[in-house]
């Protein structure tokens, strides 16, 4: 089902999320409505669960096609994922932006490759090697479980940027 | 030489600052630190400018204001004392410690008494704002207030106390607020 995303200042963006104690008919719904919102808006490389108002540990990602995409997973949905392993290598700035900010992008320096862990809707470890596009993507999905928003990772005050055209 | 500071408004529209710069350029000025952006719509100019001795600031500033006034530009144009050595210094705390640097960002519903409060508070701890902006966020439900400020503290400052005041405050305003060390890699 799709389910209406939430804005700014909406308070369960800015909560960390419960761990999903159980893999049931609920998480797994959880899980599939991740992915169907996801499918249903265009633009959207992920979506984490208190963006639909759910405060669990879970996101979907699909860098699939960007083009700044490497590596690529396709649909990835998760349910306590977490990165189990950065790079040593420096930090990249990329913008970001996020349906939850709909204005407004900004600067944000992300490991550029990372270990992705966590269990499928069907309750399977999976291990996940991301970089470029797919790791930022899912480090901004997983900052969204710990209640955090790019907007609180910007490199500088300055580097926030609107997205449409000046009013 | 003199150092001025020129400031210039008005609704954004290509040209603003090569007509600014064209009449600074023809006083002999020459451009300093500068920023500049657009504020809802509108081109905001700041310009530390060095100028000749010869040239008064009114007559520099009538000038602009006579050569931009087809842009719909308003011009201030004031003297600036010298600040002295270390004109980038941040700290600004009068302290000769190495100040610790800190990004705060600071978001939720818009209401007025934000920036205020959190500023206020910031000072109380001698804290130091060495960069800040904000933006009004028009969400599709309520408007949102985003602001993100740098930061710096003296050595011997009690970071920990202004992060704990600060969170409480952001939960009396119903804001949330984040507080970290700007650890940006540096070449």
């Amino acid at each position: 089902m799709i389910r209406p995303v939430l804005f700014l200042p909406h308070p369960v963006l800015g909560r960390p999320c419960e761990r999903v104690d159980v893999i049931d008919d609920v998480a797994r719904a959880l899980a599939a409505d991740l992915l169907d919102t996801m499918r249903a808006s265009a633009h959207s490389v992920g979506v984490a669960a208190p963006q639909i108002g759910v405060s669990l540990r879970a996101f979907c990602l699909d860098v699939s096609g960007h083009p700044k995409a490497r590596s690529s997973h396709g649909e990835v949905v998760l349910l306590n994922p977490e990165l189990v392993e950065a790079t040593a290598a420096p930090a990249e700035i990329g913008r970001e932006g996020c349906m939850s900010v709909p204005d407004l992008t900004g600067d944000v320096a992300r490991v550029p490759s990372m270990v992705l862990r966590g269990l499928t809707p069907e309750g399977e470890e999976r291990e996940l090697e991301m970089d470029a596009f797919e790791a930022r993507a899912a480090q901004h999905e997983l900052d969204h479980l710990d209640g955090l928003l790019f907007l609180d990772r910007l490199v500088s005050a300055e580097r926030v940027f609107r997205r449409r055209s000046y009013r | 030489m003199a150092r001025v500071a020129v400031t210039a408004f008005g609704a954004d529209r290509p040209g603003m600052v090569a007509g600014v710069t064209g009449v600074l350029m023809d006083h002999g000025g020459n451009l300093e630190d500068s920023a500049m952006t657009i504020l809802g719509g509108h081109f905001a100019m700041m310009l530390l400018v060095e100028i000749p001795d010869d040239q008064p600031v009114e007559a520099l500033e009538a000038d602009l204001a006579a050569g931009v006034a087809d842009l719909g530009l308003s011009v201030v144009v004031r003297p600036v004392a010298d600040v002295g050595a270390g004109g980038d210094d941040e700290n600004g705390t009068g302290s000769t410690e190495e100040p610790s640097t800190w990004s705060v960002s600071v978001h939720g519903a818009d209401r007025p008494g934000i920036v205020h409060q959190v500023t206020a508070l910031l000072a109380h701890h001698g804290a130091n704002v060495v960069d800040l902006s904000t933006r009004v966020v028009a969400s599709p439900m309520q408007a949102a207030y985003v602001l993100l400020l740098r930061i710096t503290v003296g050595a011997s400052a009690d970071v920990e106390a202004l992060v704990e005041e600060l969170t409480a405050l952001g939960a009396t305003l119903g804001v949330e607020v984040h507080v970290r060390p700007d650890d940006a890699d540096i070449l």
